[in-house]
């Protein structure tokens, strides 16, 4: 094995990714706060709108997207194809958020709007098409698989995004705007969200804990039930409008997530490392938190069609703002301070800072003390229609983010104080 | 983990190499190689030093870091001397090889 110290991608494709994600997720929880009564409403409104695209695509996407940059090469033992492509990708996409989001907000469609979409759905299929170059010389892996399946997801919602935005002016497709939208969602959170965490935590997770036993046979049957389940659950979402079709699409995810949830199992039964640290603890209370979505999907399959709005805004914030969220802000302290470390130490001499010194354990547990009563509290809200719940929710949520822009910026901080 | 005969020829040259290696550690866990037992052996011909090492997972991503930590800390414990630094991966890392430092720090 090639020692990987010139496959370590220069900091201008990572941390400012990491720091535009901060930023955004800031940003998301004050716009909550503001709006807060909005979430006991329906979910097809334009503040929901503007706050949901700033979180999935300003927050969790941007800050994968940092990690995946300098994940592939670790992963395909590779450079980076092109770290022109990935600055290019960034301002793409920020430009668009912004046109985007504040189109959403203002609920004005002109010629902005679009080109804000279409500079997202560019920023995305040239992200793809980097993290397919960088990762396509690499023998058959599932690991990538994963996350070449979830980029190609990622461009087929971001694409769907563009017709649905359209069509909300011109509109041209058949059938009503929320079919489609489920679709945009569903595909969104199923296809790249769910998909990409669980390939990069099948890497990440037993190389964390030093696991002896990888059983990624099981991991075999979770892309292909996932993505079988994803093909007829577009197809239909699409074309069919068949109930039992999707019943039966979200019947595959579900033994899919069993043997993923299997093999992290075995992951952490055969671990040599038996202290885990904060970041870990808080990937396993995501995992746990994923259960809520998953209730309120199957209480959502009981309703036969007639879906009260705020259930389906509690399963949509369930499972980005408690999974996605709570996931990436634990896993944010296990990446960033290795990035940052990798870029301040020399290899002759030795070092005198560890990762761990360039962060605070204790901070990454107080960010998480009051990010988690405040989804609860928040979700709480949504579900019972409470704007002091919502209100209550919001303000928690934003303290921990605040605090974790604060922590971020205080990580590469030192880049520049080692520089 | 690694071990120097007594009556070994290069025992206090072997010696001075294992201290040194005390100060290399492994990023992610905190913990020195040694302790970690990532060490598996050296060899000492004429001027040059060189140690088999491994590393906790083929697919460690500080692999390239900590084999040029090996070399640093070698090279200024015994000036002189070139270093060599070959990754093995027979046998695979186990938790026989942590010294019982080693696995307290662990968890264990």
């Amino acid at each position: 094995m090639k020692p990987p110290e010139e496959h370590i991608p220069s900091k201008r494709v990572t941390i400012p990714y990491y720091f535009t994600a901060a930023l955004s997720f800031v940003l998301t929880t004050v716009l909550c706060l503001i709006s807060a009564p909005d979430f006991a409403g329906h979910f097809f409104q334009p503040k929901l709108l503007a706050i949901t695209h700033l979180a999935v695509l300003g927050w969790a996407t941007m800050v994968i997207f940092g990690a995946s940059n300098q994940l592939a090469p670790v992963i395909a033992g590779q450079r980076l194809y092109s770290e022109r492509l990935s600055v290019i990708v960034l301002i793409i996409k920020i430009s668009g958020i912004a046109l985007l989001v504040l189109a959403f907000w203002n609920f004005t469609f002109t010629w902005h709007t679009y080109a804000g979409g279409g500079l997202i759905l560019t920023a995305v299929g040239l992200h793809a098409i980097n993290i397919y170059n960088t990762v396509k010389k690499e023998e058959e892996n599932i690991i990538s698989n994963f996350i070449v399946a979830a980029h190609a997801w990622l461009f087929i919602t971001a694409m769907i995004g563009l017709m649905l935005l359209i069509h909300l002016r011109f509109p041209f497709l058949p059938q009503e705007h929320l079919t489609y939208l489920k679709v945009h969602a569903n595909i969104g959170i199923a296809g790249w969200f769910l998909q990409l965490v669980i390939g990069v935590s099948a890497r990440l997770i037993p190389m964390f804990l030093l696991s002896r036993r990888e059983e990624t046979k099981w991991l075999r049957v979770t892309y292909y039930m996932l993505n079988t389940g994803l093909i007829v659950f577009f197809i239909n979402g699409w074309l069919l409008h068949s109930e039992w079709l999707k019943n039966l699409s979200i019947l595959a995810l579900l033994p899919g997530l069993f043997f993923y949830i299997r093999y992290i199992r075995a992951c952490y039964k055969s671990a040599m490392r038996r202290q885990t640290d904060q970041g870990m603890k808080q990937t396993f209370l995501a995992l746990s938190l994923l259960s809520i979505p998953f209730i309120l999907l199957f209480v959502i399959s009981l309703s036969n069609g007639n879906i009260a709005p705020n259930l389906a805004t509690a399963y949509g914030f369930s499972f980005f703002g408690g999974f996605i969220s709570t996931i990436i802000m634990g896993q944010t302290f296990k990446t960033l301070p290795f990035i940052v470390w990798m870029h301040i130490t020399r290899p002759d001499q030795l070092p005198e800072l560890m990762p761990k010194d360039l962060f605070r354990e204790h901070w990454v547990k107080g960010q998480m003390i009051f990010y988690l009563p405040g989804i609860l509290i928040f979700l709480s809200g949504i579900l019972w229609k409470q704007s002091c719940l919502l209100y209550t929710g919001a303000g928690f949520m934003t303290i921990a983010a605040v605090w974790y822009l604060l922590h971020v910026l205080l990580i590469i901080k030192k880049l520049r104080r080692h520089a | 983990m690694l071990k120097i005969a007594i009556t070994d020829e290069h025992y206090d040259l072997k010696t001075t190499v294992l201290n040194a290696l005390y100060a290399v550690t492994d990023p992610e866990l905190g913990i020195n190689i040694i302790d970690l037992g990532l060490v598996y052996g050296m060899t000492i011909e004429a001027n040059s030093i060189h140690i088999f090492m491994t590393l906790s997972t083929p697919a460690c991503p500080m692999g390239g870091i900590i084999t040029a930590h090996v070399r640093t800390a070698v090279e200024a414990a015994l000036p002189g001397y070139e270093t060599g630094v070959t990754l093995v991966w027979e046998p695979q890392w186990n938790a026989d090889l942590i010294s019982e430092t080693g696995k307290a720090a662990l968890g264990w």
